[in-house]
């Protein structure tokens, strides 16, 4: 695993997307990148106490009702696949 | 009716000054009459881009000002009789200029063109602001890298919050050799990200930057990246038009190396 939380043999292309979903999202919500990181993985965790899944195979996605204000009150949906 | 449209980015260096360039030659093509007005003021480009340099009497700030009136300080394009340049000043900073003053250039500038295309300068400080508040809509240019990204969408939430509702993309500098290999983000990875609406999608291309040496635009050559400002131009107009489907690099230099690369 990558700090990206993401198995190394990810292509460039893949990690860079990665970090822009990260950076854009912390930048929306005024937090730490690595913060975003660890709420993905206490989400992947708490799920798999339910669903019996492989933290590999669920994409966890934040959406905003808006760009512009910040904070976590602005998270519309936390979108899981 | 006349539209005014700014060219932004957050980022510098992703290609707003040539995108400005080359849209508004793409509308001046399409008979349309244009101006460019040049907003980084102390930072000119876009008299260099479009090769007018020497041609500059009066500025943005003379107009402004009330030294000069706004036709005496347009200058008509080499290329296409319906595309003017307003300049910018180079020896001003951006404060000697208004978001009010702005606004009252722009009202001036509806009478005589169909589209006023503002190149905005990098950064969301005074500059920003002045190209912004006279804009009914934005173009938002990005490259398919993490800092512009970062940049664009952080410029796309001040667009929005200052009430412009109309925010369209163009993903600039696209190697489709790179995206197959891996090794640079797709236009559909950047759109994941942003979700704002794409109006074009430009090639990363060598004629583009033989256009910029040459003090000419992309439009007239025969590239792809010609083909996608074009389009986009008629995108801005109200056109459907689909997207161009970009090509690698078909060169057989390219080609030895992608078969290097997957051996």
């Amino acid at each position: 695993m990558n700090r990206y939380g993401k198995k190394s043999f990810l292509t460039s292309r893949e990690i860079a997307k990665t970090r822009a979903e990260l950076t854009v999202s912390a930048d929306r919500l005024d937090c730490n990148p690595d913060l975003l990181t660890q709420m993905r993985r206490d989400v992947a965790e708490v799920l798999a106490k339910y669903i019996n899944t492989e933290e590999d195979n669920l994409e966890i996605r934040l959406s905003f009702l808006c760009r512009w204000k910040r904070g976590i009150s602005d998270v519309k949906t936390i979108q899981i696949k | 009716m006349s539209e005014v449209i700014v060219v932004t980015s957050g980022k510098g260096g992703v290609g707003k000054t040539t995108s400005t360039a080359n849209i508004g030659a793409g509308l001046a093509r399409l008979n349309k009459k244009v101006v460019l007005v040049d907003t980084d003021i102390g930072l000119r480009n876009l008299d260099v881009v479009m090769g007018l340099e020497n041609r500059i009497i009066y500025n943005l700030v003379d107009v402004i000002e009330g030294n000069c009136r706004v036709k005496q300080a347009l200058i008509r394009d080499r290329h296409y009789p319906g595309l003017y340049l307003l300049p910018s000043a180079q020896t001003r900073d951006k404060s000697a200029v208004t978001p009010e003053q702005m606004i009252k250039l722009t009202d001036t500038l509806k009478q005589s063109f169909d589209y006023i295309l503002l190149d905005c300068p990098a950064g969301i400080e005074q500059g920003f602001r002045n190209a912004v508040a006279p804009a009914d809509r934005a173009i938002v240019v990005t490259t398919p890298e993490v800092s512009a990204i970062r940049d664009a969408d952080r410029i796309i939430g001040l667009l929005e919050s200052s009430g412009l509702r109309s925010i369209d993309l163009v993903i600039n500098r696209i190697r489709m050799d790179m995206v197959k290999r891996g090794e640079m983000m797709s236009v559909e990875d950047v759109l994941d990200i942003l979700t704002v609406n794409l109006i074009g999608a430009v090639p990363d291309e060598e004629s583009v930057v033989i256009a910029a040496n040459h003090g000419e635009p992309v439009l007239g050559s025969d590239s792809q990246a010609g083909a996608a400002y074009l389009n986009i131009a008629r995108r801005i107009m109200g056109e459907t038009v689909p997207l161009l489907h970009l090509q690698e690099h078909t060169s057989l230099f390219h080609r030895i190396a992608d078969l290097l690369v997957r051996k």
